[in-house]
């Protein structure tokens, strides 16, 4: 084989070859553990949830929680996002007013919000079937914390025909919502489930349901055990995913690869003819 | 020549990539109040290592010491008539710059000059060789969107490395200061051990080569006594540990959230090029004329270096100009790739932030550019483009190491390059140049020999 061939052929199969990693990666690092990535997000993917902390854009969602429905797996649909640009502890901006640091170990995401007088963690915690956050501090502290979902058709029981403006509900510690996505015909279920009574709810109208639920409290913890699912209405239709990414960059390289390859050959037909002509 | 500066003063005041032109910008401030600006961006990643808990690295000034001399005296006369107030506030991804007018634009002007005054000394030069290639350079979207709209300055390193290519033959001292000025990025630094081999047992060359190499080191040796750990980090480890990704192969990477993994993964092209840069200096170093020795070495870097930006290959492309073998068409590959990386909007901020109104266009036009974003859309075809420009490059170094080893190029190399090469009168070239912009009033006495008359393709 010519110099020219054999060198050809390993950058081919080595295009090739290295399209595959984001498919390995997803298929068998990827599950299971908290991954840093970009300029601080972090991110989690379980069977059932996808959690993303700090968006690399914005530093929002801290964190947004996603359920994987059964019947789309890759599918990504927003369950809740605890938002820190709306939150306060003790009057100050979770977001603007304190020091963050993140630390991940396989299935806890320590944040450390260091701000004035306080030290805050909130914990993140990963288990097969929720995805719990908790606020801890060694002293007390006065929250108010905001969780938003674009939207909610009920909450506990209250829907947006009952509710025309700002509604504060009985206090409790459990809290479950129904929601429906535009990118998948489904009916979905969220539950978020708090270790102690907060001293306030207020859920917030928006449009044609609930997009948020503002919890107030005084305490040194507080945990809320988030957990969703999404049943299947109809037919669903194939949806494009970011998730589908990794099966088809591969796709990509072979097509571009095979597309030069043709037009190599056919060149190199054309100017055999010609030289044939020429002689 | 005037015509192809006249379009790019035009464009300069009203476009930039605000990271970019942020840097040189916050740079050149920094360094006329005489801080340091590796321990700002080393204490900048600290800042963000210790926050994140991961290998990230603040995207500042990492490049040499040198660069920002070229741009900060055009600062400095910028202030002369502005003053020293900010003009361009933050604009560090992912933050949008907060910038004053009226005295944005004129900025943007002034830090842009080197950029144009080096890109068109690279037509002037190229001019000497072939008007047809010079026009191409001086009129390619691709050379005047990176230099002018952008604000990337890749067009210093083509002009030090074309100089050094030039010179080569005649001088070495120059050769070797010009080789030193181009690394000012960092990527050429692949084209050492070929000058190396090249001069190898030319003893006296090679001793005027390094002498005119370490002058340009002299600001890199000041760093690393001043602040030797800030400096490493911001040219070094920052620059070794870095996320593979460009145009090139290796963006799909992007798609891969996950760092510490991301980062292993580009440890494989370096390992490719070491083994492919050995063999070519091995094989071809010393037996091909430098023009297409260097072509042959930077492709391989094309191919198998990790990071290839966008405005890369302009350093490149007065070379690939002179070399018959290579297909100067590869520019619209990077070129289509800006537009999927970066919105077109994001170049013209200095013109969408004049007014509220095209400031609520630009959130709109954004919105819809993240959802494509965050759906995928436009990693697919910047793969492909990726896949596709590595493709290109390859064919392109399959064909100079055809001819060369064809023996086509050495046989025809002494008739043609490498004349040029060898006939390169720099002293001749500068005179030539004050010449033509009015310094000088002996026009005549230097045309009758210049080599642009003996050159077939100007008759």
């Amino acid at each position: 084989m010519k110099l020219r061939n054999r060198l050809t052929l390993f950058f081919v199969i080595y295009i090739i070859a290295l399209s595959f990693i984001p498919l390995l990666h997803d298929t068998l690092l990827a599950q299971g553990k908290w991954l840093g990535y970009g300029t601080g997000a972090y991110q989690y993917q379980s069977q059932s949830y996808f959690v993303l902390f700090n968006d690399p854009y914005d530093g929002s969602s801290k964190p947004h929680i996603h359920v994987n429905p059964s019947f789309a797996p890759a599918s990504r649909i927003s369950l809740i996002e605890f938002s820190d640009w709306t939150s306060w502890v003790n009057g100050y901006n979770l977001f603007n007013d304190f020091n963050v640091t993140m630390r991940a170990s396989p299935q806890t995401l320590d944040v450390t919000y260091s701000g004035p007088e306080l030290v805050l963690h909130k914990y993140i915690e990963m288990s097969p079937d929720a995805v719990k956050v908790i606020m801890q501090s060694e002293k007390e502290f006065a929250a108010h914390v905001e969780m938003w979902r674009w939207v909610m058709t009920s909450i506990n029981g209250i829907s947006i025909k009952d509710v025309a403006k700002p509604l504060v509900i009985a206090p409790t510690t459990l809290l479950e919502f129904t929601f429906s996505d535009d990118s998948l015909p489904g009916l979905g279920h969220g539950r978020i489930v708090m270790s102690a009574v907060p001293s306030q709810i207020e859920i917030w109208p928006y449009e044609n349901g609930f997009n948020k639920i503002t919890v107030d409290f005084v305490n040194s913890m507080m945990s809320f055990t988030v957990s969703g699912s999404m049943e299947a209405v109809g037919t669903p239709s194939l949806e494009w995913n970011y998730s589908l990414l990794p099966y088809v960059l591969p796709v990509v390289s072979v097509t571009v690869v095979a597309l030069y390859l043709l037009v190599g050959r056919y060149g190199r037909t054309i100017k055999n003819r010609a030289t044939s002509r020429g002689n | 020549m005037l015509l192809a500066a006249a379009i790019r003063l035009a464009i300069a005041p009203f476009f930039m990539h605000a990271g970019d032109v942020g840097t040189i910008y916050e740079s050149s401030v920094m360094v006329l109040k005489g801080a340091n600006i590796f321990d700002f961006v080393y204490a900048k990643t600290m800042q963000m290592q210790t926050t994140t808990g991961l290998p990230v690295f603040f995207e500042g000034y990492a490049y040499h010491p040198l660069l920002i001399y070229f741009f900060a005296p055009f600062y400095w006369l910028f202030t002369l008539i502005a003053g020293q107030g900010p003009v361009m506030i933050d604009g560090h991804y992912p933050s949008l710059p907060v910038l004053i007018y009226p005295w944005t634009p004129l900025l943007l002007l002034m830090l842009k000059i080197p950029i144009i005054l080096a890109d068109m000394l690279v037509v002037y030069i190229l001019a000497a060789k072939d008007l047809r290639k010079a026009k191409i350079y001086a009129f390619c979207p691709y050379v005047i969107f990176i230099g002018v709209v952008w604000g990337m300055f890749d067009a210093l390193v083509a002009l030090f490395l074309l100089l050094s290519y030039l010179t080569s033959s005649r001088n070495s001292f120059l050769s070797g200061f010009f080789y030193g000025l181009s690394l000012m990025k960092l990527y050429t630094i692949v084209l050492l051990p070929l000058y190396v081999v090249r001069l190898f047992r030319k003893w006296k060359a090679f001793s005027a080569f390094l002498a005119g190499f370490a002058v340009t080191l002299l600001p890199v040796v000041y760093y690393l006594i001043v602040s030797p750990v800030s400096i490493w980090n911001v040219l070094v480890t920052f620059h070794g540990g870095r996320l593979m990704g460009g145009v090139n192969l290796y963006n799909f990477i992007w798609v891969v959230q996950d760092l510490p993994f991301d980062l292993a993964v580009s440890m494989i092209p370096n390992i490719v090029l070491v083994v492919a840069l050995l063999y070519l200096i091995v094989r071809f170093g010393r037996n091909v004329p430098l023009l297409q020795s260097t072509l042959m070495i930077m492709f391989a870097y094309f191919l198998f270096g990790k990071v290839i930006n966008e405005q890369f290959l302009v350093a490149i492309f007065p070379l690939m100009l002179l070399c018959k073998e290579c297909d100067h068409r590869l520019w619209v590959a990077p070129f289509v790739f800006i537009f999927l990386r970066s919105p077109f909007y994001y170049f013209m901020l200095p013109i969408l932030w004049t007014s509220p109104v095209f400031y609520g266009y630009y959130l709109q036009a954004d919105d819809v550019w993240r959802q494509l974003q965050a759906a995928g859309y436009l990693q697919i075809p910047m793969y492909a483009v990726g896949v596709a420009f590595s493709l290109l490059i390859f064919w392109n170094l399959l064909r100079v190491m055809d001819a060369t080893r064809g023996g086509i190029i050495s046989a025809r190399q002494a008739t043609d390059d490498g004349a040029y090469s060898k006939t390169f009168d720099l002293r001749g070239s500068i005179r030539r140049l004050a010449t033509m912009i009015g310094l000088s009033r002996v026009r005549s006495a230097f045309s009758a020999c210049s080599p642009r008359r003996s050159m077939p393709s100007q008759r």
